[in-house]
């Protein structure tokens, strides 16, 4: 009835010689035979315990074995975990892989190393109760693998073969303030470190990385991709997986800037991890962040004409925003960095007006600040060089002025968010109650005949935009003084060797639209004149974006009109 | 029915089936009733007659089965009796089940004791697993009788804390389980009750076998009102070990866990200004002892030893005329040291001061630097590690028998000098990882002649002791690298060795069960301290030398009197075998950490439990308080060292019956790089010194 079976004490019985040996002796023999297996392994593990150590080893075994004056048993080293392998065609019964060694072998193969000494490192582990984040000490939190794993490239660099790997530990020349009695013996010394260097992937998440990888390189419409992005999202367990993704992700998107779908994905796969709470995607932004830049402001984005590359940028700039959002006060560098790379983009006028766009949308997707800061300042000189490619008579090319009348679009919604933004932000005008918006509205409506006093008001807005704008021009053109003129030259031999394609189908479209804009401005103007006579009312509370909101509509027209907040449109209406 | 009656029926069955022990004893019951209501009505089941009466009777119609029916009837009314009650009746389901299992074992039904260990052994392992691994083993009467565990489990009774409602509960549901307690009234006299129960044990047998094995081996402790809080799990959990009522017993005997009126900040005062005075003042000493005993304790630690600094400080400068001893304000009781204990050289005693006077003040919100130690390419060799107290030198015993000390202070010079002199010197790494053994890193020292399981340094660094599994303790001196005295007693390996806090003397614990009181002098033990069960895995002085602690497998930790040799407190609450012990510094407290990872925080005047310390998840292999008392920091082998605020539990030990739950913060976690902690030393700055062995995690 114990766990060892009488078959078992019959085969030792067998071994030692003993032929005869009747049943009952063996069942009576077998629970003891439990009985001092137990005692024996409580002893070791005793010895364990006193060993410090938290595995059983057969040097405890013996140890106990001695203990009971017993003699120990003989050829069993305890160098390495036992490998017991499995008796094919029975569940529990399990046996030392034992391999034949050649005599040969052993006496041809060169001597072992010497194993080597032990000694002692010095470390703080903490001072004043914080952990110095140094090598010796363990990641600060388990969470944070991205260090974990900055840590195992060290370790795997200075790996110099076999186990044991030679570290310089460089002088810690940390001092504990107030408390050091020995500082001057914590200096370290060369020595040897074993350390635990591998990086393992569980094969699930090798499988779980190769399905998603697959799914995003070739289905990326499936409705599977779709659940796998969800199992990005959420999935708690992928840290191990990020600097695989990042690899990944950079490597697609430099290969496959002409594949609109794969980048498409990528980009999706990106914000997926960045949603994900689990992960901690910040020590790879770095490597993150230029393929995602490149999906927001690359020339061409996909190589059929069918591709929406504008929806690829528009939701690139959301995933960079957010990105900005979320570890912008972690990396203080990282907004100022890609609002220059954005800011260059767009005021190079060589660049293709696609990379304009999308740097506009990510300008705009960082926030109305940022807008009103780096884009507006700019805004002037720019339209004037966007200003002729979305004309018919001067840009022939249709694609070209599809993709100005783009850019004019996103420069509208930029500005025009801005503007909401900080109207909306205007105390006196958003708490108006609505009686008296009708009243003056009202008032604005008799008071025709002082008109020309608003007339005179209106007078000195574009004096004191003059006055504004002035500077900025001056800084904008002394930044980039020859653009302008560059632009306005190669613009056209652009447009000429571009303006092959033949754009009379769909020609109609831009100028109509133009044209439409145009019969709107000149209904708006004496909409416009109203409108600037509240300005000033606007300009005695916040003058700055009094200032803005009239630029924009010198800049705008009335587009930008539609920008402005309910309450006060009805004021100006 | 009417209770004469009653009595007259049961006198007469018994009477007809010949049991005449049981008929006396219940006669005399009866006499006693009739003299008085109050007695205890408890003393009529735990009559030994009565349950022997019990069990012949259950022995009359035996049966392997029964036990497991009955047991697993006993079983199901627990749980699904009122959670109120549950708590309580689980307790008297643990004993109940080994004394099932060992019966059963005991008339030689092994395999039905097999099937039934098996089929309800999950119900305890989370409480008593270690246990039940213990009784597992036992498969035929004569393991019985050979292990001591069952053996003595089987020849005490267990105590058992209980309501009084719910002894009503457990016995009626016993005899039938429609038994309806009208009204449960608190107030019914329990004798009248018991009869009542008799009665309905000689109408319906249903569960003999539990009542035979409840009366026989639990002793009830009813308590009148409602079901105690589980706070008071810590007795019922380690029912084995001690008699109870002994170690009760023992834990009545005075303590005077003072600190000595020599210790160590005290002593810096005093000695400092004996040798001054050439000792001629010996009564003067005498007289101002007394006074200090007299003077009440009051103050705040905090004050007490910024007075001290301060005034280490003025006796400093002026040693003679600053006899203001007797102004010392001290937080504990001053005691004398039974033990005649070592002078300390002066130059000592000055670096001690100066220690002291630089020391760090520790509170949980100034946490400590802690300075790690790491052993590296160990092998799995390293079985212990010590840190002297100035953090200089570093011991690690070894299972290869050797003993290896490193001065950390030539270790970094030799790191400095080979890299300056790269030129002159051919192969500068030779010299120190060197394979002539002539210019290793470190003190190599050889003489076991088996694994080497503790090692100790003494207060001053000049000695080491260390004791092995060839049964001796070994003291070497680290002046001249050489052993000096190997001292031989144990009879079994010793696991542990610990140096007096004043020298001189030391501990050392040993698988014989026994501890053992040695000094430097004597080969002889100077005491043996004997009554623990099982193996003393640990040793520790009481931080005014009169008393050790141990700390054993038994689950107990034990106070000792160093001069008298008797035990003088049992601590008992841990579930698994003790591994590390500490002292507080205020000689009031000791914490204890076990295998499981829990730490245990004792009040020894009391000797009850603090608080126990959860957070480990793995061995606790050191524990160390910082010198002022209010840090404990512990090391694990879960490869962490956890910091603990000590100074809120004194204080919710002041106000313990008001908010008696809050418990001790654990204010830091550190985690090592897979380093198990073997070691923890505060240095009398208040610097913390970890040593752990680099352990590969495959």
């Amino acid at each position: 009835m114990s766990i060892v079976p009488k078959e078992t004490v019959e085969v030792i019985a067998q071994s030692i010689g003993i032929s005869h040996f009747s049943t009952d002796a063996a069942l009576a023999l077998a629970p003891d035979v439990e009985y001092r297996i137990r005692e024996i392994m409580q002893e070791a593990i005793k010895c364990m315990r006193h060993s410090r150590r938290t595995t059983l080893t057969t040097d405890d075994v013996d140890e106990a074995l001695k203990l009971r004056n017993v003699e120990p048993v003989y050829g069993f080293a305890s160098g390495g975990p036992l490998r017991f392998r499995r008796a094919i065609g029975y569940r529990d019964l399990f046996y030392l892989d034992d391999k034949d060694v050649e005599f040969k072998e052993v006496i041809e193969a060169p001597l072992p190393r010497a194993p080597l000494d032990t000694s002692i490192v010095c470390h703080w582990l903490a001072i004043e109760g914080v952990q110095p984040v140094i090598p010796e000490n363990a990641p600060v939190q388990g969470l944070k693998m991205g260090y974990l794993a900055g840590y195992n490239f060290l370790w795997q660099n200075s790996y110099t073969g076999g186990l044991e790997c030679n570290v310089v530990c460089g002088r810690l020349a940390i001092a504990a303030p107030s408390n050091g009695t020995n500082n001057e013996q914590k200096d370290g010394l060369p020595v040897e470190i074993k350390l635990p260097v591998k990086h393992i992937l569980s094969r699930e998440l090798q499988l779980y990385f190769d399905k998603i990888t697959e799914l995003a390189v070739s289905r990326s419409d499936s409705v599977l991709f779709k659940q796998a992005l969800v199992s990005l999202a959420t999935d708690s367990g992928l840290h191990p997986l990020v600097p695989y993704f990042t690899y990944f992700v950079a490597d697609e998107v430099s290969r496959g800037l002409n594949n609109y779908s794969l980048l498409f994905a990528l980009m999706r796969v990106v914000w997926n991890l960045l949603q994900n709470p689990h992960i901690q995607i910040e020590p790879y932004l770095h490597q993150l962040m230029p393929s995602v830049v490149t999906c927001l402001v690359a020339k061409r984005l996909g190589n059929r004409l069918a591709d929406n590359h504008w929806e690829l940028r528009d939701f690139t700039a959301k995933l960079v925003a957010a990105i900005c959002k979320r570890y912008g006060h972690v990396y203080n560098t990282l907004q100022t960095r890609l609002t220059k790379t954005l800011l260059n983009a767009l005021l190079d006028p060589k660049r293709a007006l696609t990379q304009h766009y999308g740097a506009v949308q990510g300008l705009a997707a960082l926030g109305p600040n940022v807008v009103r800061l780096l884009l507006l300042p700019n805004l002037g000189p720019y339209l004037s060089l966007l200003e002729p490619e979305m004309l018919l008579e001067k840009q022939k090319n249709e694609v070209k002025r599809h993709e100005a009348w783009r850019v004019y679009g996103a420069l509208l919604q930029a500005a025009g968010q801005c503007i909401y933004d900080r109207l909306k932000i205007f105390p006196p005008l958003s708490s108006l109650p609505a009686c008296s918006v009708w009243k003056t509205n009202g008032i604005v409506a008799t008071l025709s005949n002082k008109r020309k006093t608003s007339m005179d008001l209106e007078e000195q807005p574009p004096l004191k935009k003059i006055a504004t704008d002035g500077p900025v021009d001056a800084v904008s053109t002394s930044s980039m003084p020859t653009p302008m003129e560059e632009d306005a030259a190669a613009a056209t031999p652009l447009d000429n060797s571009d303006a092959d394609h033949p754009s009379s189908s769909s020609g109609q479209i831009p100028p109509d639209s133009g044209s439409e804009s145009r019969s709107k401005r000149g209904k708006g103007d004496s909409q416009a004149q109203k409108l600037s006579a509240i300005l000033p009312q606007i300009w005695k509370d916040d003058l700055n974006s009094g200032k803005l909101l009239v630029s924009l509509f010198e800049l705008f027209g009335e587009g930008i009109l539609s920008f402005i907040p309910a309450p006060e449109m009805s004021l100006f209406l | 029915m009417d209770e004469l009656q009653v009595v007259e029926f049961v006198a007469t069955y018994l009477k007809k089936k010949g049991f005449s022990e049981a008929e006396n004893a219940l006669q005399a019951e009866i006499q006693r009733n009739k003299s008085s209501n109050n007695t205890n009505p408890i003393d009529i089941l735990n009559d030994p007659e009565l349950s022997k009466f019990f069990r012949t009777f259950s022995e009359s119609e035996d049966g392997p089965a029964r036990y497991q029916d009955e047991y697993s009837k006993l079983r199901s009314w627990t749980y699904s009796s009122l959670d109120l009650y549950k708590h309580e009746l689980l307790h008297v389901l643990y004993p109940v089940f080994i004394h099932c299992f060992m019966d059963l074992v005991a008339k030689g039904h092994i395999q039905e004791a097999r099937t039934f260990f098996n089929n309800f052994r999950e119900d305890h392992e989370m409480m008593h697993l270690r246990d039940l691994q213990k009784l597992e083993g036992v498969l035929s009467p004569s393991h019985l009788e050979e292990m001591e565990f069952a053996h003595s489990l089987r020849h005490s009774k267990v105590n058992i804390k209980i309501c009084q409602v719910l002894y009503l509960f457990l016995f009626t549901s016993l005899h039938q389980n429609t038994y309806i307690v009208k009204k449960s009234n608190h107030c019914q006299s329990f004798y009248q009750y018991s009869y009542e129960l008799l009665l309905q044990y000689l109408h319906k047998t249903q569960s003999t076998k539990m009542l035979g094995i409840i009366n026989e081996r639990i002793n009830f402790q009813v308590s009148p009102g409602q079901p105690s809080s589980i706070s008071d799990d810590a007795e019922i959990v380690t029912l084995i070990g001690s008699n109870q009522d002994a170690a009760n017993q023992i834990n009545q005997k005075e303590v005077h866990w003072g600190l000595l009126e020599d210790s160590l900040e005290n002593r810096l005062e005093k000695t400092g200004l004996i040798s001054d005075s050439e000792k001629a003042e010996g009564e003067n000493k005498e007289a101002e002892i007394d006074e200090n005993k007299k003077r009440p304790v009051e103050g705040g630690k905090q004050g007490a030893s910024i007075k001290k600094l301060k005034k280490d400080k003025a006796i400093n400068a002026t040693a003679k005329t600053s006899r203001l001893e007797a102004n010392t304000v001290s937080t504990a009781p001053r005691v004398k040291p039974d033990l005649a204990l070592p002078v300390m050289p002066t130059e000592v005693e000055q670096s001690i001061l100066e220690d002291l006077r630089n020391r760090v003040h520790l509170s949980s919100a100034a946490l400590p630097s802690v300075s790690f130690y790491t052993f590296i390419n160990t092998h799995n060799g390293l079985n212990c590690a010590s840190i002297s107290q100035d953090g200089s030198l570093v011991a690690g015993g070894f299972s290869d028998s050797s003993l290896k000390v490193w001065d950390m202070a030539k270790l970094g010079q030799q790191a400095v000098s080979s890299g300056l002199q790269g030129e002159n010197d051919t192969t500068p790494r030779e010299d120190i990882i060197g394979p002539n053994g002539r210019k290793r890193s470190y003190t190599l020292y050889q003489g076991h002649s088996g694994p080497v399981y503790s090692a100790s340094f003494s207060p001053l660094g000049d000695f080491i002791l260390s004791s092995s599994a060839d049964t001796t303790i070994r003291l070497w001196s680290t002046k001249l690298n050489a052993n000096l005295v190997c001292y031989k007693g144990h009879n079994y390996p010793v696991w542990d060795v610990q140096f007096n806090p004043q020298g001189h003397y030391f501990a050392s614990s040993s698988h014989d069960r026994t501890a053992r009181i040695w000094s430097m002098d004597r080969i002889q033990p100077l005491r043996i301290m004997a009554g623990h069960l099982s193996d003393v895995d640990c040793v520790r002085w009481h931080i005014n030398c009169n008393y050790i602690a141990t700390g054993s497998s038994d689950k107990t930790v034990r106070l000792w009197d160093v001069s008298s040799g008797e035990c003088v407190r049992i601590f008992i609450g841990h579930r698994s075998m003790i591994l590390s012990l500490a002292m507080s510094p205020d000689g009031r407290y000791m914490a204890s950490g076990d295998e499981d990872g829990t730490i245990m925080m004792w009040d020894l005047a009391s000797g009850r439990c603090v608080t126990p310390l959860m957070g480990h998840t793995s061995c606790v292999w050191t524990l160390a308080y910082s010198c002022e008392g209010s840090l404990l920091a512990s090391g694990s082998a879960d490869c962490t060292v956890k910091l603990w605020d000590v100074t809120t539990s004194t204080k919710v030990l002041k106000t313990e019956e008001k908010s008696g739950t809050n418990r001790l913060r654990s204010l830091k976690t550190l985690p090592t790089k897979s380093t198990p902690v073997y070691s923890l030393q505060f240095s009398r700055r208040n610097l913390l010194f970890a040593a752990g062995a680099l352990s590969k995690t495959s």
